[in-house]
């Protein structure tokens, strides 16, 4: 195999850019997917019969159809949806957001049917109301059982956020495979690429391990 | 403090509780037993709404339960309840434990909070333990905490279902300890217990239960001498 990664070191500032683009999708999206991921976990266990059917159909399109058809239809169709183009980047934040709400709803669902049942007896006989029992009582204990799960979520979106490139964002995948056709030589700009996202990945990883050890102080 | 109209509770077909009638007198203890199965802890979760009655009345102080404009959660804040299970916020520390629920519902400010947290740890023993997890301590303190816990809110009137039934026996009389102390301090508190003792010693009053109704409603010393039930005389007699 001949490899030649030295003509490439000139383009490395150029691929490494792209980080920062792929983290902004990243970490945004992967927060208010967290967030659209509570609110419909709540309206799963809402006894409003009208919320858990919402959320149950949301969460049956968004992980019933490819992410990348979602990516693409927010992006082309959002002259017929919003009535005007949006940016690639608006449209990668919004599918992920979205679409990883889907599988977060359902992830900390799980968590907080975990929590033993005495948790909300308890905090209801306290006369602490429904929300500030969910927010302070249950949902920590939700979260850290659910933390590894999460942390997979979360790893996959960084790496299914390569897919933005279908749609012009600048991002790793995008500048390595641009690197490679300026040189007809994709192999090592891709492995590049790849050793970026995988180091992405051990850092989210590390950051969830002391995240978790953090959260399992009361053990 | 506490009034009971013609209670009843069923879940689907399942009737539990047939239509009880009963008060607790302010400063009162009593204790309500009677086999497994016949509506007493269902009774006792009646009374602070855990369980919404699907029949008949209950007032706490002048607040009636079971009227839908009465807001539930500050009669809750008036009615502390401990569980069989204790069920202490196993991610909060003790001390954490005690102030949470006086500081969300009742606007104190977390240093009230805690000196009342600290006083009452010291009263049930366990002032060394303030900044422990839960998960550290053995049943009997997590049931003095809790106990602690629901004290903490000042309530008018303690419930207890089965206090001590999740108890390694060497545990059991550290909590009926605390209780003991706590009845003679003059608080309103109703008891679902199997500890026939503990029934005869410290309660006022013995309700007894089968079958979803009030069989017996007597002094202790009258109950456990000459039950008049012949349920009653079986079950006592089973209990020794």
């Amino acid at each position: 195999m001949n490899l030649d990664f030295t003509q490439f070191i000139p383009s490395l500032p150029y691929i490494l850019k792209g980080v920062i683009v792929t983290l902004k999708i990243v970490i945004l999206a992967g927060v208010l997917g967290f967030i659209f991921g509570i609110i419909l976990s709540l309206f799963k266990i809402s006894s409003i019969k009208v919320l858990g059917w919402f959320a149950d159909l949301y969460t049956s399109i968004f992980r019933g159809t490819p992410l990348v058809l979602q990516l693409m239809l927010i992006y082309f169709g959002s002259p017929q949806i919003f009535g005007f183009q949006i940016e690639p980047y608006t449209a990668a934040v919004l599918s992920f957001s979205l679409n990883s709400g889907a599988y977060i709803s359902e992830i900390i669902r799980a968590g907080i049917l975990a929590v033993d049942k005495g948790q909300q007896e308890a905090a209801m006989a306290l006369g602490v109301p429904y929300g500030k029992m969910m927010w302070d009582i249950i949902l920590p204990q939700a979260l850290k059982n659910i933390l590894p799960a999460l942390l997979n979520e979360f790893i996959s979106l960084t790496k299914e956020s390569a897919i933005v490139t279908t749609i012009g964002v600048m991002d790793i995948m995008r500048r390595s495979y641009q690197v490679g056709a300026e040189y007809y030589s994709y192999f090592e700009p891709l492995l590049i690429a790849g050793l970026i996202y995988y180091l992405m990945v051990i850092t989210l990883t590390f950051l969830g391990k002391a995240v978790e050890g953090r959260m399992r102080r009361s053990d | 403090m506490i009034k009971v109209e013609n209670l009843f509770k069923s879940y689907g077909k399942l009737e539990v509780l047939k239509g009880i009638t009963t008060s607790i007198k302010t400063g009162e203890v009593v204790a309500i037993i009677g086999p497994s199965g016949s509506g007493k802890s269902t009774f006792l979760r009646c009374m602070n709404h855990l369980e919404k009655p699907t029949g008949g009345r209950i007032w706490i102080g002048d607040q009636e339960l079971t009227n839908k404009k009465t807001n539930i959660m500050k009669v809750r804040q008036n009615v502390g309840m401990v569980f069989q299970h204790f069920h202490l916020f196993p991610h909060k520390t003790v001390l954490e434990n005690l102030t949470y629920a006086p500081v969300k519902t009742k606007g104190l400010t977390k240093a009230e909070a805690e000196k009342i947290g600290f006083e009452l740890l010291g009263k049930v023993g366990l002032s060394d333990k303030a900044n422990e997890y839960p998960n550290r301590l053995s049943g009997g303190q997590k049931q003095r905490v809790a106990i602690a816990r629901a004290l903490a809110m000042q309530p008018e009137v303690m419930l207890f279902d089965e206090p001590t039934s999740a108890l390694d026996p060497e545990m059991v009389k550290e909590v009926l300890d605390v209780m003991k102390s706590l009845a003679h301090t003059g608080m309103t508190m109703a008891i679902v217990t199997h500890e026939m003792g503990f029934a005869r010693e410290v309660a006022d009053r013995v309700l007894f239960l089968d079958n979803g109704m009030l069989i017996e409603d007597s002094a202790p010393q009258e109950f456990f001498t000459s039950p008049k039930s012949q349920r009653a005389q079986e079950f006592l007699q089973k209990m020794l």
